[in-house]
Formats: C-alpha cells, sequence, structure tokens
C-alpha cells in the first residue's frame, strides 16, 4: 500500500537521481558556459584589467615619486641647516670680534681718561701751589710793609727822630732778612 | 474485498501525497529551458542556468566597472576591495606559476570570478546555482586540462611526456608509476570539476532541507530549522569563495605544471 502510494508519488516528480545527470541539458550549458566565460573574460581584459593596472601603475608612480620628493626635501633642508648654521657661527664669531674690539677700546677709553685726569690733577695742584706761593709772598710783603711802618713809628717815638725811608728800609730789610733766615722756624 | 479496499486506500494515498508538501530538495537543481534553440544542429537552449550565469558575469563586470567609474590614487571602499580582488588574485598566479604567469592573468582573474559570482548569486533564494550543474564545472575543469595539455606540448614539445616519469625512480619502479602517474593526471578534469560541482549540490541541498523543515513545522519546531538555515547561509557564503579560490589555486598549479615540468 505504503510503497504503491511511493510509486505513484515517484512517477508524479518523475525525477529519479541527480537532476545534473539529466544529459538532455548539457550540449546548451556546454556552449554558454564557453560563451559566458569568453565574454567575461573579453570584458575584464578591455575594460577592467587596464583600469586596474593604470590605476596601481600611477599609484606606484606617485608613491615612488613622493618617496624621491621627500628625499629632495630631506636633503634641501639639511643643506639650508647647515647654511644656517655656518651663518651662526659665523654671526658668533663676529660678535665676539666685535666684543673684544670694543673691550679694547674701553680700556683705551679709560686708560685716556685716567691719564687726562692725572694731568689735570697735576696741573691744578700745581696752580694751587703757585697760587698758595703768591698768597704767601704777598702775606710776606704785607707782613714786612706793616713791620716797617711799626718799625718807623717805634723808631720814630724811641728817637723822636724822623727816619728817613732809605734808612728804615734797610732796617727792615735787616729785619726782613733774619725772618727769612729763620723761615723755617716761623712756619 | 480485498481489491476495492486497496484501490481506494491508492486513490486516498495518491490525494494526501498531493495535498502535502513534498520534501524535494533537488527540486532546486532541476534546469529548465525558457527558449528552446537549436540552429545547425547545436543545442543554445536557454535556460535558468544559463540565464543565472549571464547575470553572475553581468554582476562581476559591473562591479568592477562600478568600483572603477572614477579611479582615484586613494580608493575608496568598493575600490579597495575590487584592488584586493585583483591583487589576490595576482598574488595566486605569482605564487604558483610564478615566471611566465602573466600571460595566464586575464583567464585566472576571470575564471576565479566566474565561478565565485556563480557561487554567490546562487545562494539568492528563488535563484539557481550554474555551478551546482556537473556538466558546467566539467566544461571548466576539461578546457583548463587540455589547456595545460596543449601548453606542456606547446612549451617543451615531446619532453612534455616526461612529466609522467617521476624523476630520480628506480626504472624497476617504472612500469608501476608511469600508469599511476597518468591516472592520476588524467584524474585531475574529474576531482577538480566533481569537488566544485559537489560542494555547490551538497550545500543548497541541506539548506532546501532546512527550509523545507523551517517552512512545514509547527512555529514551535521550526525556529530550529531556521536558525541553522541563516547560520549555513553564511558557511555556504564562505564556502562559495573557498571553492572558487581551490578552483583558482589548481588551476594555476596545472598551468605551472605544464609550463615549468616541475615533479
Amino acid at each position: 500500500m505504503i510503497s504503491s502510494a511511493y510509486a505513484a508519488t515517484e512517477g508524479h516528480a518523475q525525477s529519479s537521481g541527480l537532476p545534473q545527470f539529466d544529459s538532455s541539458v548539457f550540449a546548451s550549458q556546454i556552449f554558454w558556459t564557453v560563451v559566458s566565460f569568453m565574454v567575461l573574460m573579453y570584458l575584464l581584459q578591455r575594460y577592467v584589467i587596464p583600469a586596474i593596472n593604470d590605476i596601481l601603475d600611477s599609484r606606484g608612480k606617485k608613491i615612488s615619486e613622493d618617496l624621491q620628493n621627500a628625499e629632495k626635501a630631506r636633503q634641501e633642508a639639511e643643506r639650508v641647516l647647515a647654511g644656517y648654521r655656518e651663518q651662526v657661527e659665523r654671526a658668533r664669531q663676529m660678535a665676539s670680534a666685535t666684543l673684544e674690539e670694543a673691550r679694547l677700546e674701553a680700556s683705551a677709553i679709560r686708560e685716556h681718561a685716567l691719564a687726562d685726569l692725572t694731568e689735570e690733577l697735576a696741573k691744578k695742584k700745581a696752580s694751587a701751589v703757585e697760587e698758595i706761593e703768591r698768597v704767601r709772598q704777598r702775606a710776606m710783603e704785607e707782613v714786612r710793609d706793616a713791620a716797617v711802618e711799626i718799625a718807623m713809628l717805634a723808631t720814630e717815638k724811641l728817637i723822636a727822630k724822623t727816619v728817613t725811608k732809605a734808612k728804615a728800609e734797610e732796617m727792615v730789610k735787616g729785619a726782613v732778612d733774619h725772618l727769612e733766615q729763620n723761615k723755617a722756624s716761623l712756619h | 474485498m480485498l481489491l476495492t479496499t486497496t484501490a481506494i486506500s491508492v486513490e486516498a494515498a495518491q490525494a494526501a501525497a498531493a495535498a502535502a508538501p513534498r520534501m524535494d530538495p533537488l527540486h532546486h537543481f532541476q534546469v529548465v529551458k525558457y527558449v528552446q534553440m537549436a540552429p545547425l544542429g547545436l543545442d543554445i537552449s536557454v535556460s535558468n542556468s544559463v540565464v543565472w550565469m549571464w547575470i553572475s558575469i553581468a554582476a562581476v563586470f559591473f562591479f568592477f566597472r562600478y568600483a572603477f567609474r572614477q579611479p582615484a590614487l586613494v580608493p575608496g571602499r568598493l575600490q579597495s576591495v575590487a584592488e584586493a580582488g585583483y591583487l589576490f588574485i595576482r598574488g595566486i598566479v605569482d605564487e604558483n606559476i610564478g615566471a611566465g604567469g602573466k600571460p595566464y592573468f586575464p583567464m585566472v582573474f576571470t575564471l576565479f570570478f566566474f565561478v565565485l559570482f556563480c557561487n554567490w548569486t546562487g545562494l539568492i533564494p528563488g535563484s539557481f546555482t550554474a555551478t551546482s550543474q556537473l556538466i558546467v564545472t566539467a566544461t571548466l575543469a576539461l578546457g583548463i586540462f587540455f589547456l595545460s595539455i596543449f601548453l606542456g606540448f606547446y612549451k617543451h614539445g615531446l619532453k612534455f611526456l616526461g612529466f609522467f616519469v617521476p624523476s630520480g625512480l628506480p626504472v624497476l619502479l617504472l612500469p608501476l608509476m608511469v600508469p599511476i602517474e597518468i591516472i592520476s593526471f588524467l584524474a585531475r578534469p574529474v576531482s577538480l570539476s566533481v569537488r566544485l560541482f559537489a560542494n555547490m549540490t551538497a550545500g543548497h541541498t541541506v539548506l532546501g532541507v532546512l527550509f523545507f523543515f523551517s517552512a512545514t513545522l509547527p512555529w514551535i519546531g521550526s525556529w530550529l530549522p531556521f536558525g541553522f538555515s541563516v547560520v549555513f547561509t553564511a558557511v555556504e557564503i564562505f564556502i562559495g569563495f573557498i571553492q572558487a579560490y581551490i578552483f583558482t589555486i589548481l588551476t594555476c598549479v596545472y598551468i605551472n605544471d605544464s609550463l615549468h615540468l616541475h615533479h
């Protein structure tokens, strides 16, 4: 009973085994597989593979160009850096030379000023000494004149007799000379 | 009495069988000719298998055209994927053929994406898997087989026959080894085509059974085969890729054998 029912459904489905082994559909599939494959290969070879090749090649070229440019830029930067370092070194040398020069100049100016000052001081001292001497001279003269007057007045009073001026001066001169001789004790 | 009951029960069984959902996971592989054509005795009928082959090659072509609609030096997502596919195949060719492999690149490239997209479009519900047809995979495999024989004789002349004589073998063993080598060489297209066909057929059959159960079981049990079918679809996507990869690699190996006679 069951087996007959199974046979009935079997007959209804009319498929025994895999449909893949049904040789009636082989020829057309062989044909279309070959054609489809060839068409796809043509299309890919014609439109797709060159496009991908192009983009990959240009990318590779771009990358190597970029690398070269970067290398060039690096070398350029190194060159600039070396130039800059050289400039800095030169500036440093110039600065130190200038500094040295300034130092020398300053010391020259200082020495010059010191010399000037010394000279001026010496001059001032000399003039001061001279002035002192002159004042002393005048003071001496004044003292001498006063002494002469006093001596004349005293003599007049003492001897009641007018001493001639010549005589008095001679006497004063004698006294002054005496004074001069004892100058050291006077000071 | 007995006869009548039998007749009635057969009728009942037939009615029940027609009404009940019938599990036929192999129905999926039935080739249906849409247009019958045979000019000059050449059968070029268009069937569901052929239509999905066309859809697959169109998908390959338009995928690459679309990915490269505006090729940029810095690639977008789709362009990256397309380039990765290209470089993947180039890697296979370089690795397995090496020197002199460049002329075969377009063929290998086409082969990989042809098989891959046939495998993948077959996973679309209601579609047809061209690579589940033994005759399709056999056509490809035989094409590669004859190409490798042609290349062998073209590059090496009759020295190509030395391919069947393993080097460094005692002469005594040659009568045994040479037939083995010849058989293994002849088995190449068979294994190549059956591997792909069987993988696709088995996978889709399993999916068919799972879908049948998830559609016919009551809701309390249907989620289990349905969940399996989801997971198995992912597995099938992976298998579709792996089989295309194996097919391609073996093609390269066969071409390499013919070019360089390594043995």
